[in-house]
């Protein structure tokens, strides 16, 4: 054990590093990790760096970064979804349904917000109520969606979608607008997470469920509301994904719910649950994408995107079992 | 802690050092290619023996109205409702055809066996297929070839030894140097281009790249092929690796190459939403219906594929030339109406003939 060796002693003089360290200390080794990628990839290659290269970076992964903010709030609380991807695919058929019926396009933006809400309302019902394990239900309405969804559009796709419909094409001050939505919606999850009762009740019930009813926590409504909640996010992350480009098409990109749980993971949410935050979870899904575009940038080939996601996996889930090793013995 | 950050930095830093000295992955296969000549001529063929099936003791049907059902991989789709117009077109010019189109709902295989086994207990003279499987559909297929039915395949094959001939849409080589000849008339004989594939691994694609790479040098040697980056099959991953080549090369990049009917309307939409319409050419290999918004906004001039009534309009004349016994095994061509002269290749199939290209004037026309 390399950290074995620390006295125990050294620890009572922590310095306000340490203890900055010890609450974002994930989010820290992303940053730090992302400062010496744009700078290391800008000196090969100072394009990488031009404005319209880091807005192609920074909006890239936008709507996994707003899904995984749900995701995170999920996996603190102690269950998992494996079904946000097939739900974020089904909701963006809906979206573009309506959008071409010809309904104002304010109803084609809500209307899947909240029948994400509505959808993931019944899933947390499932878990808190019927006890059953969320892998599980999950498993079940990743199916149903997925089935549903194929069976309902024949695979066809949709196009003809009305320009004031395409929101995430919008760039006010040159900005891409699913940068607008990224930032914004991770600062409010992250202040809400942090400073409200109900946000900080979520790392109790994920941290010792046990210890959280016995002070008062109404568990089994608050499981239900985080589902709710982790919906009306991935109605949201569907607004960018179903506005992004001209056509809806009826299948997702593969793999997306496991995207976005690598987000919330390398992010530093303990997929164990009651630690982590979505600013964790957000600067991964940016990293994710800063990487693949150096990886082009530095003429690599793509299969490096996944090696390197992998050992940020291993090294995480490695980080955060020493943290709660050490944690356990002060 | 401090070691976990020097690590990942590391990785980070090394795998950004190695990576510089690569020269860019192609995403080609290593298979040997077989470019086609650079003007019009056809290109050579490898002689191979006939390994269809024979269908035994078939009555005389030659000249005879023979009654013939279509069985697609599903019915209710654009593209095989394309299919069978093309069948009904060529039914009702030959005017000896009975045709009629009876396909499952889905793409199912096991419903796709029922039914063909259904029409081979009522009694039908041909049947056209494209199968949902090339091996679960060969017993029912042989089952039809015994019973004396005239069997040929179009679109997706079975093996060759249950059907007697398959009408092939697009060979690799052809739709390669389909795209090369669009994208040098669009960019120049010295444009620069990089190509959006799905995967390095996905076999027709890096077939068709294999293929395209070949042509390229030996027709248009002066094109500069920049780069392949690879997309899933994931359309947003897709436009930002279209976006991340426009950022990366600036004005020296005058085409991108979309290898799928998920890379080709991302790259265009790229394009557009940078604003490089007109600067940026974008050919590639989609379905109409995907492009549609792209060509109809004259930001793509060029889309290569197939044009599925011409498929079933051939498939219909070849299940007429074999019942009437001209297309026998060993033929090296065979007529098929408005389409002329079709070869046969690979010993049992006919080969539709140049790919096509959808654009402004007749994307309309198409709904798949």
């Amino acid at each position: 054990m390399a950290f074995a060796d620390h006295p125990t002693a050294r620890r009572s003089e922590r310095s306000l590093l340490h203890r900055l360290y010890s609450a974002y200390g994930q989010e820290a080794v992303i940053l730090v990790a992302m400062v010496a990628l744009f700078v290391i990839v800008g000196l090969i290659n100072p394009r990488f760096l031009s404005p319209e290269n880091l807005n192609t970076i920074f909006s890239g992964n936008a709507y996994i970064a707003v899904a995984a903010i749900g995701m995170a709030m999920i996996i603190i609380t102690g269950h998992i979804d494996v079904s946000v991807g097939a739900l974020i695919g089904v909701l963006a058929t809906i979206s573009g349904t309506l959008a071409v019926a010809g309904y104002p396009v304010w109803v084609a933006w809500l209307v899947p917000i909240l029948v994400g809400m509505a959808v993931n309302a019944l899933v947390g019902a499932m878990v808190a109520y019927a006890r059953i394990p969320s892998i599980v239900v999950t498993l079940g309405m990743l199916s149903i969606l997925r089935g549903g969804l194929i069976s309902v559009t024949g695979g066809a796709w949709i196009s003809g979608l009305p320009k004031e419909f395409l929101i995430a094409q919008a760039k006010p001050l040159g900005v891409p607008a699913p940068i607008y939505f990224m930032v914004i919606l991770t600062l409010a999850a992250a202040f809400w997470m942090r400073y409200s009762a109900f946000g900080r009740s979520l790392y109790a019930i994920g941290g010792n469920p046990e210890a959280a009813r016995a002070s008062g926590i109404p568990i089994e409504r608050r499981t239900v509301m985080v589902f709710v909640i982790h919906g009306a996010f991935a109605g949201l992350a569907t607004l960018l994904f179903a506005t992004q480009l001209q056509i809806i098409q009826s299948t997702v990109p593969p793999n997306l719910e496991l995207t976005v749980i690598t987000a919330a993971v390398i992010g530093g949410v303990s997929i164990l649950g009651g630690t982590g935050t979505v600013i964790g979870s957000t600067l991964a899904a940016i990293l994710f994408a800063a990487i693949g575009s150096a990886l082009i940038f530095t003429n690599v080939s793509a299969y490096w995107l996944r090696a390197v996601i992998g050992v940020l996996i291993l090294v995480t889930v490695l980080a955060d079992m020493i943290r709660r090793r050490r944690q356990g013995r002060a | 802690m401090k070691k976990i950050i020097l690590a990942s930095l590391m990785s980070l830093s090394l795998s950004a050092s190695f990576a510089h000295a690569q020269s860019p992955w192609t995403g080609g296969d290593d298979l040997p290619t077989n470019p086609l000549a650079c003007d019009g001529t056809a290109g050579t063929v490898a002689a191979k023996p006939y390994d269809g099936g024979e269908a035994t003791n078939a009555p005389d049907r030659k000249g005879k109205t023979i009654k013939v059902v279509d069985v697609p991989k599903l019915v209710g789709i654009g593209y095989f409702n394309a299919t069978s117009k093309g069948i009904a077109d060529a039914a009702a010019e030959m005017k000896t055809m009975d045709a009629k189109t009876d396909g499952p709902t889905k793409a199912n295989i096991d419903d796709q066996i029922t039914l063909i086994d259904n029409y081979i207990t009522s009694g039908v003279d041909g049947i056209l297929f494209a199968a949902n499987d090339p091996v679960a559909i060969a017993p029912v297929l042989k089952k039809a070839l015994a019973a004396g039915i005239n069997v040929v395949g179009y679109d997706a094959n079975s093996t060759p030894d249950a059907r007697q001939w398959f009408v092939n849409q697009a060979e690799f080589n052809g739709i390669a140097k389909s795209v090369i000849d669009n994208l040098a008339a669009e960019i120049g004989e010295d444009g620069a281009f990089a190509i959006v594939t799905s995967t390095f691994t996905t076999p027709n694609q890096a077939r068709w790249i294999a293929e395209m790479g070949a042509y390229q040098a030996k027709c248009h040697p002066k094109m500069k092929w920049l780069e392949t980056v690879e997309a899933q099959e994931d359309n947003i991953l897709s436009f930002n690796q279209a976006n991340t080549l426009i950022n990366k090369y600036g004005d020296e990049l005058k085409g991108i190459v979309g290898m799928t009917s998920v890379a080709t309307p991302a790259s265009a939409d790229a394009v557009t939403q940078a604003g490089k319409c007109g600067k940026v050419a974008v050919v590639g290999l989609a379905t109409p219906n995907a492009m549609k918004p792209y060509v109809e906004s004259g930001c793509v001039k060029s889309v290569v594929l197939w044009n599925p009534v011409d498929l079933g309009y051939a498939a219909a004349y070849v299940l007429r030339a074999t019942a009437d016994g001209d297309l026998k095994p060993g033929a090296t061509s065979v007529k098929a109406g408005k389409l002329g002269e079709l070869k046969v290749i690979n010993g049992s199939e006919v080969l539709l003939g140049s790919p096509f290209v959808f654009n402004k004037e007749n994307i309309g026309q198409f709904d798949f």
